[in-house]
């Protein structure tokens, strides 16, 4: 059957659609590029993947999994994680945006700012302990701070807004 | 061995990839092992692989893996006669040492006394001087702030600072200005406080560029201690090693000759009676510093083990029974032979500044082949907590030089799969093919001196990747019937079987 995706590259959503052809073969459109592969699952996860129409066929086993609402695809020794262009999550840390966010689920050691002050980009406004770690949180934006969630002491879970800046033009 | 086995039963104090690796090397010895375990960790590998499983309650370490009360109950009610420690949590406290004989067990791992002698930075700088093994200029003491302050004055900038009581890179930090000392110091002791409960901090002169060189011993209990040479950790990152590898390709054999006898020389002076690893930086020049002892079984023994033919964990057991080196030893050509490499893999992000990560691991598959050696603590399935440390497994290869050793480890690693999470798996491929390090030019400081091996390629997936990750979810058999019909639908949420799946991100449910 036919599926349909839409990932995240360089910026800009690529849609990317696969189409049954007859037995283990499949046509695959990214963008406006077209492919034809056959496609055979291991049943371990893997898939064995050859591409077709090229003067010699190389084929591999690529593995697919979900990580959130990301996609990780691990390629001829390399792996992919792909984010579909609705399903962007914070990631942590500073965001372009000024949001900043728990990097994962841990302690706040350190609040360094409050609502009001004038942050520099590369400024901490909060330090985060995960796994052991101190993990520095800085501003991403030179800006204003608008508010102050977390708290000296507190546990946050990942993804968690810590603090958002705004951004100064 | 295994018909006469020196326990019955022993308890491992740890969790991961290293409870396993002891619980094998137990059965090989035909002792029953007893695995311990938080909440969280009720099905984890190290658990499902013992032959007997305690809960000992909680999540975080401190409820849990470093507990001494509830571990000493989890031995007396599984009937252990000995505890091993594994590294990390209790394996270098000497108040679990002392209590652990007081409950009349064995403690798989040298005495309390020579613990507290080499345990501390400070105690064991103290002891090499003593011992007339050469150390780097700096101070013993936490002299406070201020008066460290004035120590890195004289001595000169850059300085390390250091946890008094550390290891394991928590609470150190390089410090090249003097007027960032105040911050690295506070921040020092807040992650020292944090790991050891124990604030004080040391500092010394920073010796750059060098290399890490380690020096493996065993010691028995009748006065013994063998070195079983050196391993090289020069690649690490923030302190913490990334890749390791025995022989080191700068260290001769007068070199590995001089720096066994000084380790060797530290070790008896304090009477030390197990497995423990002396730790050097290497100078340009080929002058050896002493850093501090780990009075433990290293992460990295494995590729001293496959250099040297030993098996640590079978010589740790037997010297805690009694048992004498030469004759454990006796007719073995500890030479080593051969060159192994290790790679820690991790849950973190090295293209996002290390970031550890948690959650399930949705798809796990680790390489195999000749030579290939894989101490994991994890499955598909897993769902990696955040309470411990991100290391999921470790990658060890085995080739007759190092050349070959490179060459199969990087094909391991691009054999190796761990989906769900972020790991470190294509970092360290970088840095296995990168020429520096395949021309052995390793430094401590290498990975900060090249950000581009964490930070990797910045092209965007090429059309290849974006095809086979929807093929894989076109013809795999999970998602096979969800995939039809959903179209866009899915990246606006709209599909219930896929994306609802996917949303199962679950970093805390299992504990909560």
């Amino acid at each position: 059957m036919k599926v349909r995706k839409e990932y995240v590259r360089d910026g800009k959503p690529v849609a990317v659609v696969a189409e049954p052809l007859d037995g283990d073969r499949w046509r695959v459109r990214v963008g406006d590029r077209v492919y034809e592969f056959s496609a055979q699952a291991l049943g371990d996860g893997g898939v064995k993947l050859a591409p077709k129409g090229q003067e010699f066929e190389r084929s591999f086993v690529a593995y697919g999994a979900a990580a959130g609402k990301d996609f990780m695809v691990r390629v001829l020794g390399r792996t992919h994680t792909l984010t579909a262009p609705a399903g962007r999550k914070g990631t942590g840390g500073a965001g372009a945006d000024g949001t900043v966010r728990a990097p994962m689920t841990g302690t706040v050691m350190d609040v360094l700012c409050k609502v009001g002050d004038t942050v520099a980009a590369d400024q901490t406004l909060v330090v985060v302990s995960a796994m052991k770690m101190e993990h520095k949180l800085t501003a991403g934006v030179a800006g204003v701070v608008q508010s102050v969630a977390a708290k000296k002491g507190g546990t946050v879970d990942q993804g968690a807004v810590l603090a958002v800046v705004e951004a100064k033009a | 061995m295994a018909s006469n086995p020196p326990f019955r039963r022993v308890l491992i104090a740890n969790r991961g990839e290293i409870a396993l690796r002891v619980a094998r090397g137990l059965r090989e010895l035909g002792i029953e092992s007893v695995a311990v375990h938080s909440d969280v960790d009720a099905r984890c590998a190290h658990v499902l692989h013992a032959d007997h499983a305690v809960p000992l309650g909680g999540n975080t370490a401190a409820e849990s893996y470093l507990d001494v009360g509830k571990i000493l109950a989890a031995a007396r009610r599984s009937g252990a006669e000995a505890i091993h420690p594994g590294y990390g949590f209790l394996s270098e406290n000497s108040s679990f040492v002392r209590a652990v004989r007081d409950a009349g067990l064995v403690f798989i791992g040298p005495n309390a006394e020579a613990m507290d002698r080499l345990g501390g930075k400070k105690a064991a700088r103290e002891e090499a001087i003593a011992a007339g093994v050469p150390v780097i200029p700096g101070t013993e003491q936490d002299v406070g702030d201020q008066g460290l302050i004035e120590v890195a004055k004289k001595i000169g900038m850059p300085v390390m600072v250091k946890a008094s009581a550390g290891g394991g890179g928590r609470g150190m930090r390089l410090v090249e200005r003097e007027q960032d000392l105040a911050e690295a110091l506070a921040a020092g002791r807040r992650e020292a406080k944090a790991s050891f409960g124990d604030d004080r901090m040391i500092l010394e002169r920073a010796v750059f560029p060098a290399r890490h060189i380690e020096i493996q011993l065993i010691g028995d209990r009748h006065g013994h201690v063998v070195s079983l040479h050196e391993r090289e950790c020069s690649v690490q990152r923030r302190h913490q090693k990334v890749l390791e590898e025995a022989p080191s390709a700068v260290v001769d054999e007068d070199l590995r000759r001089r720096m066994g006898e000084c380790a060797v020389a530290l070790a008896r002076r304090v009477g030390y009676d197990n497995a423990g690893t002396a730790e050097f930086l290497l100078d340009e020049q080929g002058r050896f510093y002493f850093l501090e002892v780990n009075t433990r079984l290293q992460v990295e023994h494995p590729v001293t083990e496959l250099v040297t033919g030993v098996d640590l964990v079978h010589l740790q057991v037997h010297v805690a029974a009694g048992g004498r080196l030469e004759q454990l030893l006796a007719g073995k050509d500890l030479r080593p032979r051969g060159h192994a490499i290790e790679a820690r893999l991790c849950a973190e992000s090295p293209e996002s500044g290390y970031i550890p990560a948690a959650g399930l691991l949705r798809l796990v598959r680790e390489p195999e082949g000749p030579g290939i050696r894989v101490d994991s603590g994890v499955y598909t399935g897993w769902e990696v907590p955040p309470f411990y440390d991100s290391m999921l497994a470790k990658l060890i290869v085995w080739a007759p030089d190092r050349a070959s050793a490179c060459a199969r480890l990087s094909q391991a690693l691009r054999d190796t799969a761990y989906l769900g999470i972020p790991t470190n798996v294509d970092f360290l491929r970088r840095i296995v093919d990168d020429t520096a390090f395949r021309n052995a030019r390793l430094r401590t400081d290498m990975l900060k001196l090249r950000p581009e091996l964490a930070a990797g390629p910045q092209d965007g997936p090429e059309d290849l990747a974006l095809a086979a990750a929807v093929l894989c979810q076109a013809v795999a058999p999970r998602s096979g019937g969800a995939g039809g019909g959903t179209n866009g639908a899915a990246a606006s949420g709209g599909s219930t079987a896929v994306w609802s799946d996917l949303a199962g991100f679950r970093l805390f449910e299992g504990s909560r």
